[in-house]
């Protein structure tokens, strides 16, 4: 079986599971847990540099995940989609309430790293990551930097525009620019992994 | 702004990137533009993808633990709300039947000599006593059932509102901390773009006779009145307010202990105060 029916394949399992979160079957939401649990947590950590933070946005999300799991639509978007969404959306939110402070702190979070040990799993992320790290190094590098301190740092365009010392013009232009040129890629990369 | 300009704000919104300005814009815009919508979903899947860029990391076990424990919790408040209609409905036909022994004693009075007669009355008085205080037993049971289903329902109300204010596009949320007057109280705000807010509060003390707490919306040193709201015994409130304008973009959230018919400037102590 090639890694792109994989992905497939787990995307429809995953449709699947978020119905059944919906009638309330909290085997599914397990399920959903452990399938995307060392994805959307390292995504949490790197946000906002820190475990405990990390940790409670993570319980809060799946908490609405078994709450709003009846509005998900899978016409608007994949599950992971959804979920990412949903998770940075609570995590910018926390950023911002934190302010600076928790900016500072970083590297403690790194301490208490563990590895999952699903083989398949760790293959179709590894495989991700590296797509995504591949279509990010083509990028120019101030594209790159406009999109990382959006997505990870939770900047707005003034506020990029402020620490770059650059015109709010031109963040939104490089922000528009890498945006279009990452969907590009990958769709393309993605294409190949079949 | 032309359909053009709204484009060029869309990736900035799969990054969560757009300023307040920009962002209600946008919003209003895309509710009725599909072409404008499509585009979105497609910046916003290549937006997540972007996730794999962090370091893969387990979270501790007790992650999954807490969040099933506390699915289990809201599947057993919903059964146990279930349960409480059939019971009702069991109670009101036992209300509805209690006139049958009455008819039974009244044609059963012709069969027997007056002394016959005069026991079978006073025991049908009696009888007819005691079914009329168990029925107004019953009733208040009723009375009591009802009201309990009704604030049941009201809080599964407010909490499916909140949930919906938080999981929506332009849903943003603010965590209240008790002050040194409330140390375990605790606090989230939920709001829109629209300035509709929720507020649900746990641990607070009791609201002495005639006091209540009130929300404040704090903007430039500007203390902007919110509503009041009186917690339960448990020290748990809720509250849905319309934030002002001026105040929805990096305000601070207060909660003061005030008269309970609220007032205009601050008199009592922040129990509850969220971080600039």
């Amino acid at each position: 079986m090639s890694l792109g029916v994989q992905l497939e394949s787990a995307e429809r399992s995953d449709v699947e599971l978020l119905h059944a979160v919906a009638r309330g079957d909290e085997a599914a939401l397990a399920r959903l847990y452990d399938a995307y649990r060392v994805i959307l947590f390292g995504l949490l950590v790197r946000i906002l540099n820190s475990r405990e933070e990390a940790e409670d946005i993570l319980q809060d999300v799946f908490i609405q995940v078994w709450r709003r799991a009846k509005d998900f639509d899978e016409k608007r978007g994949r599950p992971f989609t959804w979920l990412v969404t949903l998770a940075r959306s609570r995590a910018i939110d926390r950023l911002r309430q934190l302010g600076a402070r928790q900016r500072l702190a970083t590297g403690a979070a790194q301490e208490h790293t563990e590895m999952v040990s699903d083989a398949l799993s760790d293959t179709i992320r590894v495989a991700q990551r590296e797509t995504v790290q591949q279509a990010l190094a083509e990028l120019p590098e101030e594209q790159r930097n406009t999109l990382v301190l959006a997505y990870f740092d939770g900047l707005t365009q003034s506020e990029i525009a402020a620490k770059l010392n650059a015109p709010l013009g031109t963040i939104k232009t490089r922000m528009r620019s890498g945006m279009i040129k990452l969907r590009a890629l990958f769709g393309k990369q993605l294409e190949n992994f079949g | 702004m032309t359909h053009e300009d709204y484009k060029e704000l869309l990736a900035a919104k799969a990054l969560t990137a757009l300023d307040a300005a920009d962002a209600r814009a946008l919003t209003t815009h895309l509710e009725g533009c599909a072409d404008c919508q499509s585009e979105m979903v497609e910046l916003s899947e290549a937006a997540a993808l972007l996730a794999y860029q962090a370091e893969p990391l387990e979270p501790s076990t007790k992650v999954r633990e807490q969040i099933l424990a506390s699915v289990r919790a809201e599947v057993q408040t919903a059964s146990r709300s279930d349960r409480v209609s059939p019971g009702v409905s069991q109670r009101d036909r036992n209300v509805l039947s209690f006139e049958r022994p009455a008819r039974n004693i009244w044609s059963s009075l012709g069969s027997f000599g007056a002394l016959a007669a005069t026991l079978a009355f006073v025991a049908l008085i009696i009888g007819l006593a005691v079914l009329w205080q168990k029925n107004r037993t019953m009733q208040s049971e009723l009375a009591r059932l009802k009201a309990e289903m009704k604030q049941t329902q009201t809080q599964r109300d407010r909490e499916r509102a909140m949930g919906e204010l938080l999981t929506s596009p332009d849903g943003h949320m603010a965590k209240l901390a008790g002050t040194n007057v409330a140390p375990g109280a605790q606090a989230m705000l939920a709001y829109d773009k629209s300035g509709h807010a929720m507020l649900m509060a746990k641990g607070l003390p009791s609201a002495p006779e005639g006091m209540a707490y009130q929300l404040w919306y704090i903007k430039d040193n500007k203390k902007m009145p919110g509503k009041v709201f009186t917690p339960d015994a448990a020290g748990n409130g809720m509250l849905e307010d319309q934030i002002p304008a001026v105040a929805r973009d990096a305000a601070v959230f207060a909660i003061t202990l005030e008269p309970k018919s609220g007032v205009q400037v601050p008199t009592g102590s922040i129990y509850l105060l969220s971080s600039s």
